[in-house]
């Protein structure tokens, strides 16, 4: 599987207008995009994601490094590279509001050289896919926030290029149009076999649709992992016991003793294990006095956590040589 | 080129949609035009030489064609620039394959196409009403206009490099009203050094047409020559000039900004 996107050593500072002083948004970013994959792009604000996705767009030139699409230098080749990108920069900001839903896919379509022929069938395929088909002849200005979110996927769709940039495609979306709009997303990359690149704080969308996922803080990569490793790496052995029959004095001494992580009140027990085997040592300890368990759980690890736990930078490194 | 060709088509239509659209911005602006050829033509007599009349009419209903259609053509770029840039589409217009000098290059073709057909049904219009008649020979008139117009539209390309790196060029644009109404108003014959400043030989050849009633055979090669060379060289400029300052906005990150 080829790279469609190889972003190599960027680095971007720019002066801020009163102080002069120059701030690096990006230090030095290196990844790389497969055909066909979704990578989540993360990080808090500030972390240089927007600048890194513009220059990838070519809308920012990296100061150094290069971004290579599809095999053209974005900085040499900037025309012939975008033929392969569509983006959706600004969400529903990115369109034109005193058009209608129909007018702006052939507007847009008409801006990258396609005729209205060649376009008919692709509009009505993508009116019908984001249930625009009733409001083709409304106003933009006249939809809602999600429409509007749609129509711009849409637009970004309309180009059929092998690679789209979404910038916070859920932001600012109720549940229910979050929702659909991330099963439109997961159907773009399962039938259409796009390359997307997702920018975003919306942890539930990467953990549901991003195979990888390249994390950022404050202009520089922290980690580029596979989202199911990274969970992996973070799950705990942490259990939430619930007793029928409070532990003895001798029970408390021995957990105390033998799994000093642990935390009992109201025949609750919270444990976390250093090793696996220390389960056996639990059992024994709760089977001595034939304390009856009503129900155990293990506690589960989302991606939120995860992302919270990179972003302060506690125990990637040893997770990682640990699972090596 | 068939891609440059749906390019203008796309454009030209959404320049059509929105005036259509917004049907009473258009109509005030088309009854704006109208007035002012009609004043031109019944008022102007009562001022100046009565014996002059008919000339000053002409002239000054030419000049002011021409410092209008001159207007939004030079302000084009930069109007869209700065009115993208808030809007949020700025980028989304830098992202075609097609680059955005010639999208730019298809609104102001689209724009100068409505104008001018706008100011022609108007002009005869206003002829018919005050049953006072130019010389308006197409087959002598277009060839120049076109040339002229080219120019026109490098100056345009210029103007919009400015906006695209310091975007609020609205003052900019005010100041140079005045300009383009010197360089339209005042004739060669006054201030020959003109003819190197862009259009201005043009517009003094389409006068010499409607008011003096000349042909296309009566101008010197020279003339063509001229007419020829500032167009090619204004539209070099400003389309060089563009590019260079859509580089230095791209490498200060300067492009979504407003």
């Amino acid at each position: 599987m080829g790279s469609m996107i190889e972003v190599k050593s960027v680095k971007k500072a720019y002066k801020k207008r009163k102080t002069k002083e120059r701030i690096t948004a990006v230090n030095h970013v290196s990844f790389t995009v497969n055909r066909g994959e979704i990578l989540g792009l993360l990080g808090p604000n500030g972390a240089g994601k927007t600048t890194t996705i513009k220059m990838i767009c070519g809308l920012l030139v990296p100061d150094e490094g290069t971004v290579v699409i599809n095999g053209y230098d974005i900085k040499k080749e900037r025309l012939k590279a975008l033929r392969h990108i569509s983006a959706v920069l600004e969400g529903n900001r990115n369109l034109y509001w005193r058009l209608t839903v129909r007018e702006n896919l052939e507007y847009f379509a008409g801006n990258r050289g396609f005729g209205r022929k060649d376009i008919h069938s692709k509009i009505e395929e993508l009116l019908s896919l984001f249930r625009l088909k009733k409001k083709e002849h409304e106003l933009v200005n006249n939809l809602s926030r999600g429409m509007q979110q749609k129509l711009a996927i849409a637009v970004a769709m309309m180009a059929d290029t092998d690679i789209i940039l979404l910038d916070e495609p859920t932001l600012g979306l109720d549940v229910e149009t979050g929702y659909e709009v991330r099963e439109l997303l997961r159907y773009i990359t399962d039938k259409e076999g796009k390359t997307i690149i997702i920018s975003t704080h919306d942890m539930p969308v990467v953990q549901d649709l991003c195979k990888r996922t390249v994390i950022i803080n404050e202009g520089k990569v922290v980690t580029d992992e596979q989202v199911d490793n990274l969970i992996k790496l973070f799950e705990t052995r942490a259990y939430s016991i619930k007793l029928r029959s409070p532990l003895s004095d001798n029970q408390l001494q021995l957990l105390q003793e033998k799994i000093p992580m642990h935390d009992y009140h109201d025949h609750m027990l919270e444990v976390t294990l250093e090793q696996d085997d220390d389960i056996y040592i639990l059992m024994d300890i709760l089977r001595d006095k034939h304390t009856k368990i009503e129900k155990m759980d293990r506690t589960t690890v989302d991606f939120e956590q995860v992302f919270m736990t990179l972003l302060k930078g506690e125990g990637y490194n040893e997770k990682v040589l640990s699972s090596h | 080129m068939k891609k440059f060709f749906h390019l203008i088509k796309a454009n030209i239509k959404k320049e059509y949609i929105e005036m259509k659209r917004y049907w009473p911005n258009t109509l005030s602006m088309v009854l704006t035009i109208y007035f002012i050829f009609l004043a031109m033509f019944l008022g102007i007599q009562f001022v100046g030489d009565p014996n002059q009349a008919d000339t000053n009419i002409q002239y000054v209903i030419v000049n002011y064609i021409f410092w209008y259609l001159t207007l939004i053509t030079l302000q084009g770029p930069g109007f869209t620039i700065t009115l993208e840039a808030t809007r949020g589409t700025l980028e989304q217009l830098y992202m075609s394959p097609m680059g955005v000098w010639k999208i730019f290059l298809s609104r102001q073709i689209g724009t100068v196409i409505i104008h001018f057909f706008i100011i022609v049904v108007l002009l005869f219009a206003s002829m018919l009403m005050t049953n006072q008649w130019l010389n308006i020979s197409p087959l002598a008139t277009l060839p120049i206009f076109l040339f002229t117009i080219i120019g026109m539209i490098g100056v345009s390309f210029i103007i919009a490099g400015l906006a695209i790196i310091v975007k609020q060029i609205q003052a900019f644009l005010q100041i140079m009203q005045f300009i383009l109404m010197a360089l339209t108003f005042i004739p060669l014959s006054v201030a020959p050094f003109l003819a190197y400043a862009p259009f201005v030989k043009g517009i003094d050849m389409i006068r010499q047409i409607m008011i003096h009633n000349m042909t296309l055979a009566d101008f010197t090669w020279l003339d063509y020559a001229l007419l020829i060379a500032s167009a090619a060289f204004y539209f070099a400029i400003g389309i060089f000039t563009y590019l260079r300052c859509e580089k230095i906005a791209m490498e200060k990150g300067l492009l979504g900004q407003y």
